[in-house]
């Protein structure tokens, strides 16, 4: 029996879309708390004012992360929601997880929270949602000694590092994503349970330019796999696909009737540098202008694969704000060897020297595309050890000024200004 | 020369008891000690949480540090996390 009245609310359940209202009115018949949840948010529509509070000091001990504090700011009137803080939890590297797992961490969820989850947060996160203060550490020892599960990053932490598949289902891998994240994730325990940093700090680990945890468009270092040879063609499978012998795409698409396979159509003219063309019955392509955009690698997997000599990509400094602000991250490093054979060592150098210097010049609430930005990329690629390469240019200079360093000026800054006028009058 | 680890906690401490704001962030302690680095500020603050000195304030997005006696709890802040 539904304890508010809800028209406004309602209403979103009338379109074909599963809804969040029916969601959550089927887990209140379980929690009656979760009708408050319904009742608050239905006030909200009707004022056009959140009513939640978010932020405080709840937490659970040795940690600075994990937990968020959220409140009802009406709470005589949603005593449900009185206290309705939001627990992460660190998802399993590329979000492997048992369905008994799942069902264990819904279980206590159930047990200590609202039972609300959302699933993934945008960091990967597995987002528990509703839970009072007093739950918090029974939960947390709960979710620690019995299911060997850790909380995620939050405030000015390092967030919890996320991945895609790689080399666990995937053939375009150009490194071992899962190791890479499991491995950073152990060695920054500290930066990912206790604050660090001006503000939050992302890592993502993508195997291939497809970039399937979109780490080029939200973390603060994306490492993304690529390769420096040349793409691997099998001119055999090439024709295979041109005869219409292999379907394109995997299979993909399958659902509706695209025709015969045309290479010209759906592949070279497609190639954004115009880097390929077909030549006595063979494709050819010029590997030195191609920008890894993977799309002839995707529609033909069984004939083209990525080259040998694999790597990654670093780039730096995205951020996806939902308000305002989103930008893309910069190409930092064009190719460097991941490797856990060395322990990632020369990834673990670079993440701490964009640390050491952040922390320092950053400002608070600022992320470090936006201390990149603030202060630019050649003092950001100075800081980094890094020499400039024409990857690095963005678009044609449009300043006809050159600054130059005192230790690139013959005197330096120090020549005497009177023995110059003397021969320069003013 | 950097002051030694327990200097540097007296220093934040104070900083922490005496500023006008009484959530600062961790930069708010840089100042302490121009010459300690910053991850060593950061390392000497955290340390006072867990001998339970001071307290972390987070608004999901942002942590903030405080002492106990200077904040009220359940505080909203506003904003993304």
């Amino acid at each position: 029996m539904a304890k508010h009245e809800t028209p406004l609310l309602d209403e979103l359940e009338k379109g074909p879309w599963p809804s969040f209202v029916t969601d959550i009115k089927r887990q209140a018949e379980k929690n009656p708390d979760c009708w408050d949840i319904l009742g608050q948010v239905e006030l909200s529509y009707k004022e056009r004012i959140t009513h939640w509070k978010h932020g405080g000091i709840v937490g659970v001990f040795g940690y600075g992360g994990g937990i968020v504090g959220r409140y009802s700011d009406m709470p005589k009137r949603f005593p449900g929601v009185e206290h309705f803080h939001t627990v992460r939890l660190a998802q399993p590297a590329s979000k492997y997880y048992s369905t008994k797992h799942l069902r264990d961490i819904c279980d206590l969820w159930e047990k200590y929270g609202s039972g609300m989850t959302n699933m993934h947060g945008s960091t990967g996160d597995i987002i528990m949602l509703g839970c009072r203060t007093e739950a918090l550490e029974p939960f947390f020892y709960d979710l620690t000694h019995n299911l060997q599960q850790d909380l995620g990053g939050s405030g000015s932490n390092l967030r919890t590092p996320a991945n895609c598949l790689g080399q666990s289902r995937c053939e375009w891998a150009c490194y071992d994503t899962e190791e890479a994240c499991h491995h950073l994730t152990m060695h920054y325990q500290d930066e990912i349970h206790r604050p660090a940093f001006p503000y939050k700090f992302k890592f993502k680990f993508s195997g291939c330019p497809n970039d399937c945890v979109a780490a080029i468009a939200r973390s603060d270092v994306a490492v993304i796999g690529t390769w420096r040879d040349n793409i691997r063609i099998d001119q055999a499978a090439v024709k295979e696909y041109i005869a219409g012998n292999i379907p394109g795409n995997g299979g993909a698409h399958a659902g509706r009737d695209w025709g015969k396979f045309d290479i010209k159509k759906e592949v070279i003219d497609l190639c954004p540098t115009e880097c390929m063309w077909m030549e006595g019955g063979e494709l050819k392509i010029d590997d030195s202008e191609c920008t890894r955009c993977m799309h002839c690698l995707n529609v033909m997997p069984r004939a083209l694969r990525p080259g040998a000599d694999q790597g990654a990509t670093i780039c730096c400094g995205a951020k996806a704000p939902i308000l305002d602000g989103a930008q893309f991250a910069t190409l930092i490093v064009p190719f460097m060897k991941v490797s856990a054979d060395n322990e990632f060592e020369e990834l673990i150098e670079f993440i701490e020297k964009i640390w050491d210097w952040w922390m320092e010049v950053g400002k608070n609430r600022e992320r470090v595309g936006e201390t990149m930005q603030r202060i630019g990329l050649p003092t950001f690629i100075k800081v980094m050890d890094l020499e400039p390469i024409p990857q690095h240019v963005k678009e044609p200079r449009s300043n006809p000024y050159v600054f130059w360093q005192e230790e690139e000026v013959e005197g330096g800054f120090s020549r005497d200004v009177d023995e110059f006028r003397a021969r320069h009058a003013a | 020369m950097a002051l030694s680890i327990e200097e540097l906690k007296a220093a934040i401490l104070k900083k922490a008891q005496t500023a006008p704001k009484p959530q600062l962030y961790i930069k708010d302690f840089y100042a302490c000690d121009p010459d300690s680095k910053p991850r060593v500020v950061k390392n000497a603050a955290n340390d006072l949480v867990k001998e339970g000195k001071m307290m972390f304030w987070s608004s999901g997005s942002t942590t903030m540090y405080a002492m106990k006696d200077r904040i009220k709890d359940e505080e909203g802040a506003g904003g993304v996390n």
